[in-house]
């Protein structure tokens, strides 16, 4: 897999790059800051791209307005962004083009590196993958919307995880579960919420996504 | 005979209960409490009074019965009572007043009753208006009850607008133009000279009061200056008759002057002190009660060093409260470094040490460390995130006020509109004000107020930056008492902005937040 890495802090940058190598991936660029950062991606078209939000020379949102450019030159670029804090405003802004192959994760999920490798890949062949914190501040905010609020509380967990972007196996994994009792409890999600049944990993998180959000 | 000893021995029984539970509770109660019951007490000489002024009939005695037991048993609402009682008072002046026109009137039963020392009738109005007066203040003052219509009277915009979060208002100075206004009609009604036509006496108040409460209803910046005015007015006409007497109105052999019947020189000069007094009182209310533009237009000087010394005033109260809430901000953030994330760091250099010492002697126990080293780790980092959060939010730091108050309204768990349009970004302080403030109207709306619905509107109109937080929750909700609103109200008064809470119980409640200040030029980029 070869991947571009966006960071201006060195150590993170080297320890990211250090990450990575370890798990067979190639280091095509490792950049500090924005400018350099959209050369490497439109000239070099990684598998995925690694992002911290906040980049010289603004020191502000930098790092994700230069990804959604990149995106927008190239549909479909997979970008995983990673920052200090998660904002469901900024998460909003990656999956609203609907094609995929985006993540937003915070810095620290880093540190489970097997848990990180996997969203990488996941987002590599263009899939979504949301941090949790975005997720669980997504269905507070409708708990107490009425559909939310007829999901039994192991179906939530399963909806949360769904939202995180994770896979069947991936959330019967998570929860101790088989793979067929997810499914089961998917297909009940999807009919009380009113979504059309998906088997594609991708689809289902934006369908339930963009219901989130509405 | 019986019947008076009787009163007596029961006012000074209702008198001792008082004093003695005014003194246990002067021990125990909490301060300030003992003031106010305290003052019920009052109803009982009113009751009292009013016994004897009718002339003692069974029904009054019954009310002073009543009173004394509302007093020694219901101290607070005895006290409640007093203004409204008070008020009464002066009404039953006003109609005895009415009566001292009437035949088979008699001066010496109603005049040895009615208020303190009415040993003449012509003192009978001006006792009523002072009861009324006295009662309609208190009923303002210490009122929860009071009637909207009373407040509105008094230009207290008690619910009708906005007022700035624990300012307390003027006292309602414009309300004295009733008083003023009566006096006038005694004085310059037909029954020119006390001819005991009360009954045109009364006319002549009753237009003159309608025509006062209009002038406050409807143009209620003038009416306390045409208060003060008339006092003047009125003061200038005593000295004039003590002056001039007897050669005032050389029609006339007397004169009604306040409580003075003018019949010759000595009483004309009481008259002239009496009109020194109100002069003196028109002087003291001046600068108090008149309009800021009165003011300017009168004393121009005095008006703009006075405003000056208000300006400094209240820059220097500001700027204290400005860095102290600065110092009592760092040392929450020193607190919380230390107890946390600082902490934490400590915790993962010992694992880490520990687990470096048995790394080869037992593997396994190292594991077990280097997993808690991660675990504080992730810990510390997430407390230095809320920590960050709550100092200089990062989304504010990357794309200023609106998308900041838009991220807010995500993470709120309530359905939020936002209606933002701002052409630049204000300076960071006012931005950062701005956004805790919102921050903290949100957050009310969720936690006290139980609203479903929240619309957050804020425009820029070239001068003023103004941002309204609705919610449809259950109101009710005093800027005064929450520390959280009173804090923020401060930090935004060092930009001389203000917060204006509007939450009648049951809602909705409208959070105003005003700062002047300017927009730097928009962002060249903008995403």
């Amino acid at each position: 897999m070869r991947v571009v890495i966006a960071e201006d802090l060195f150590l993170l940058r080297e320890g990211l790059s250090r990450l990575l190598t370890a798990h067979g991936c190639e280091i095509t660029a490792a950049v500090d800051n924005g400018d350099d950062l959209l050369r490497a991606l439109l000239d070099q078209r990684p598998d995925v791209a690694v992002v911290d939000v906040r980049l010289p020379p603004t020191f502000t949102d930098e790092g994700l307005r230069t990804a959604l450019e990149a995106r927008r030159r190239i549909p479909g670029l997979p970008v995983l962004v990673l920052s200090q804090y998660v904002e469901q405003l900024y998460a909003r802004e990656l999956v609203a083009d609907q094609s995929g192959g985006v993540g937003y994760l915070l810095k620290d999920r880093v540190f489970s590196d097997d848990q990180f490798i996997e969203a990488l890949r996941r987002v590599a062949r263009g899939g979504t993958v949301l941090d949790r914190e975005v997720i669980s501040k997504l269905l507070g905010r409708r708990a107490k919307d009425a559909p939310l609020g007829a999901l039994s509380p192991r179906e939530r967990e399963v909806l949360a995880l769904m939202a995180e972007g994770r896979s069947n196996m991936a959330i019967a994994q998570a929860l101790f579960v088989t793979e067929k009792a997810v499914s089961k409890h998917s297909t009940s999600i999807f009919a009380k919420l009113g979504l059309a049944p998906s088997d594609d990993d991708n689809r289902r998180v934006l369908a339930v996504l963009t219901y989130l959000n509405s | 005979m019986a019947e008076w000893i009787f009163l007596l021995a029961f006012s000074i029984g209702c008198a001792v209960v008082v004093v003695r539970r005014q003194r246990v509770l002067g021990h125990q109660g909490p301060a300030g409490r003992t003031r106010g019951p305290g003052w019920g007490f009052l109803l009982l000489p009113l009751a009292l009074l009013l016994h004897l002024t009718t002339g003692g009939g069974p029904l009054t005695l019954l009310l002073v019965l009543a009173a004394g037991g509302l007093v020694v048993l219901k101290p607070t609402a005895a006290r409640r009572l007093l203004p409204y009682a008070l008020i009464g008072f002066g009404l039953v002046g006003l109609k005895l007043v009415l009566l001292a026109g009437g035949p088979g009137y008699s001066t010496e039963l109603i005049g040895m009753a009615y208020g303190a020392g009415s040993w003449r009738d012509h003192f009978l109005l001006p006792e009523a208006l002072a009861f009324l007066a006295v009662g309609s203040y208190l009923a303002i003052r210490w009122g929860r009850g009071v009637p909207r219509l009373v407040l509105l009277v008094a230009g207290r915009p008690a619910w009708g607008r906005d007022r700035p979060a624990g300012r307390a208002p003027r006292p309602p100075w414009n309300l004295l133009l009733i008083p003023v206004g009566g006096l006038f009609a005694e004085l310059v009604s037909p029954a020119w000279t006390f001819g005991y036509n009360a009954g045109a006496d009364l006319a002549a108040m009753a237009v003159l009061g309608l025509l006062a409460l209009s002038v406050i209803l409807l143009l209620p910046s003038v009416a306390a200056d045409l208060a003060v005015a008339g006092l003047l007015l009125l003061g200038v006409y005593g000295v004039a008759i003590a002056l001039l007497w007897p050669r005032v109105f050389p029609q006339y052999q007397d004169l009604l002057y306040g409580a003075v019947w003018v019949t010759n020189r000595p009483l004309a000069v009481l008259a002239g002190l009496q009109g020194l007094a109100l002069i003196g009182l028109a002087l003291w209310l001046a600068p108090r009660a008149l309009d800021k533009r009165t003011m300017a237009l009168l004393w121009p000087e005095r008006a703009s060093e006075a405003e000056l010394a208000g300006r400094v005033e209240q820059l220097t109260q500001t700027r204290a409260e400005a860095v102290d809430s600065a110092a009592a901000e760092l040392r929450r953030v020193e607190r919380d470094l230390h107890d946390g994330a600082q902490a934490r760091l400590v915790a993962v250099g010992m694992n880490l040490r520990a687990a470096q010492k048995l790394i080869t002697s037992s593997p396994e126990a190292a594991s077990q460390l280097l997993a808690e080293a991660i675990d504080s780790s992730s810990r510390a980092l997430t407390e230095l995130r809320n920590l960050v959060r709550g100092i200089y939010p990062p989304v504010l730091a990357d794309r200023g006020l609106p998308d900041a108050i838009r991220a807010l309204a995500l993470d709120t768990p309530l359905h939020t509109v936002t209606d933002i349009e701002l052409p630049g970004r204000p300076d960071l302080p006012v931005e950062s004000a701005c956004y805790f403030a919102v921050a903290e109207a949100l957050a009310n709306a969720v936690k006290h107020a139980g609203a479903r619905h929240v619309q957050i509107h804020a425009r820029h109109d070239g001068e003023l930056l103004r941002i309204e937080v609705t919610d449809d929750g259950a109101g009710g909700a005093d800027p005064a008492r929450g520390t959280g609103l009173r804090g923020l109200e401060r930090r935004l008064a060092t930009f001389d902005g203000i917060l204006a809470v509007n939450s009648p119980p049951g809602g909705p409640t409208l959070v105003v937040i005003e700062v002047p200040c300017a927009l730097s030029s928009p962002k060249t980029s903008s995403s």
